[in-house]
């Protein structure tokens, strides 16, 4: 995740090109992970502009180093930017006043603040679905906006205000935690409901919620925070607390294909004491049958359809 | 009361009347409506498979539940049960309620063992006989249905018989499966795969363990999506 408010702040409006991905027709060449390949590639076709790029190339997602250079060689602006594995926040600032270097500097502290503002009622919004408030499918809509706002902060925290304030007809009664990166698959959040399983819990989105700051040095004290480039104790530690504290039925790990994150699997399954489900995605495109199964299948079990 | 599995290739029926299985029936999957036809006036229906929704009227459930109230009736004490059905392989520890599914690679599903039917013009009930002639098993190494099939022809090209290369497909196949069955000392197989004597005893082989096949395995999940239904499981 690359702070939005720090893109603000110094007068830029971000885009993040992962959530282009997931209604994406573009079919990738050379690739391993089609989140990454995939806007890697629509950079290099031209079906998406920017002035310039930051990849996040340390501690998040180890493709976006490779396919954030291919971008930079055709010529775009590119910055890398990094988080420290061990949380060390004086490490965590440099990374930021650099980032903040290649924007050209914090000039607009009042758009930096606007974000804080926002990230706050989305935290809000995070713990209404916990009380059968708001679908999980309409929080993690939000949630995984959290990157960019969707450019227009006043748009975004408006829509977030809305979502707060309507009440849905119906809840779906199973809770469930949604671990790993979010899945390509633009209705998966939809067809848990549609089996009566509320997503509570979406980790990554989780997290773009929670870290962020008014300062450098308290978005430098928060974003060494970020369990997904934290050693994975640090990580199994925060999942726990977080899921026991939603009261979570059961476990969805979702992971990417040639994704390294796929090999925690087993140490979460380990790890964690609930039922857990693997799915595991490839090319953006609507859910699955085979997943659809699985899914179905799990709500069977965790609503108690085993003998 | 009738139990339907409408998988992907077969569709099978139970009736049971009393507690006992009184008719069993099967066709293949794209004449699977055959089946209601032999379906009673007010007669409750069950549906578990891929066209399980299908059914006006009947309650439908996922083929892997359907398989664990079937296993319940048939095989108490069971640990695992590994589902071997026409497009996926699906293996359920029910120990720890985890299951997990091949169906990315058809290396793992009956698909595979038809297309090596199909090659030699055999029906896939006819492969572990030709199998158990088998003097030295052809190795197939790849993991990929297609590749593995181009390796068994270039192994018959060089010289191995009918025998060796089916006997290879089977250990081939039974290595797919292996790979997602956890260790247990009670497994049962289920599904049409579980038909094929041959693969069982290459799986029975590699796992080191004495696998249990119920009588009629591929109508496990059928009997299973019935019981389910005249259980007082909360329902989904």
């Amino acid at each position: 995740m690359v702070p939005p408010e720090l893109v603000f702040g110094c007068g830029h409006t971000p885009h993040d090109l992962n959530n282009h991905v997931p209604t994406s027709e573009c079919v990738p060449r050379a690739k391993l992970c089609a989140w990454t390949a995939t806007w890697r590639d629509m950079l290099l076709r031209g079906e998406l502009r920017v002035d310039r790029l930051v990849v996040v190339a340390g501690g998040d997602c180890h493709n976006a180093l490779v396919d954030g250079q291919r971008v930079a060689h055709s010529g775009i602006p590119t910055h890398y930017f990094f988080y420290p594995f061990d949380g060390n926040e004086g490490e965590m600032r440099d990374h930021l006043v650099s980032l903040e270097a290649f924007l050209g500097g914090i000039t607009d502290q009042a758009a930096l603040d606007g974000v804080a503002d926002i990230k706050d009622l989305c935290i809000q919004l995070d713990m209404a679905r916990c009380r059968r408030q708001v679908l999980g499918s309409r929080v993690f809509n939000h949630l995984i906006q959290l990157c960019d706002l969707g450019g227009d902060p006043e748009r975004f925290g408006a829509s977030v205000k809305r979502a707060l304030e309507d009440r849905p007809s119906d809840v779906p009664d199973i809770r469930i935690g949604l671990v790993g990166v979010p899945p390509i698959y633009p209705d998966f959040h939809e067809v848990c409901e549609s089996f009566g399983m509320q997503v509570v819990f979406d980790e990554l989105p989780w997290e773009f919620a929670r870290m962020g700051g008014r300062t450098l040095t308290t978005m430098a004290r928060n974003y060494a925070g970020y369990t997904f480039a934290r050693d994975l104790e640090y990580r199994f530690d925060a999942l726990e607390r977080e899921l026991g504290r939603r009261r979570v039925d059961g476990i969805v790990h979702y992971t990417q294909y040639a994704c390294h994150h796929v090999l925690e699997d087993d140490m979460l399954r380990e790890r964690l004491d609930l039922p857990m489900l693997t799915v595991q995605g490839d090319l953006p495109r609507i859910c699955p049958e085979q997943e659809r199964l699985r899914l179905e299948a799990f709500a069977e079990l965790l609503r108690g359809g085993g003998p | 009361m009738i139990g339907l599995d409408l998988g992907s290739t077969r569709a099978k029926l139970v009736r049971v009347v009393d507690g006992e299985v009184e008719f069993r029936s099967e066709v293949i999957s794209p004449r699977w409506r055959e089946l209601l036809d032999m379906v009673e006036a007010g007669e409750s229906i069950a549906t578990t498979g891929y066209f399980r929704h299908q059914v006006d009227g009947a309650e439908a459930i996922t083929e892997l539940t359907a398989a664990r109230w079937g296993i319940r009736r048939l095989v108490p004490d069971a640990e695992v049960i590994v589902d071997i059905g026409g497009q996926d392989t699906k293996v359920q520890d029910l120990r720890t309620n985890r299951f997990v599914l091949n169906d990315k690679c058809s290396a793992g599903t009956g698909a595979f063992l038809e297309m090596v039917a199909n090659y030699f013009d055999l029906g896939v009930e006819d492969l572990a006989a030709v199998a158990s002639e088998a003097r030295e098993p052809a190795k197939i190494n790849s993991t990929c249905a297609v590749f593995a099939m181009s390796e068994m022809v270039s192994q018959l090209g060089g010289g191995a018989s009918q025998a060796d290369v089916v006997a290879g497909m089977h250990h081939s196949f039974a290595h797919r499966i292996a790979e997602l069955v956890p260790e247990a000392e009670r497994i049962v197989l289920v599904g049409g795969g579980a038909r094929n004597g041959g693969l069982v005893s290459e799986l029975s082989s590699i796992l080191e363990v004495d696998l249990h096949v119920p009588d009629h395995p591929a109508f496990v999940n059928a009997l299973g999506a019935m019981e389910y239904m005249t259980s007082s499981s909360p329902k989904v």
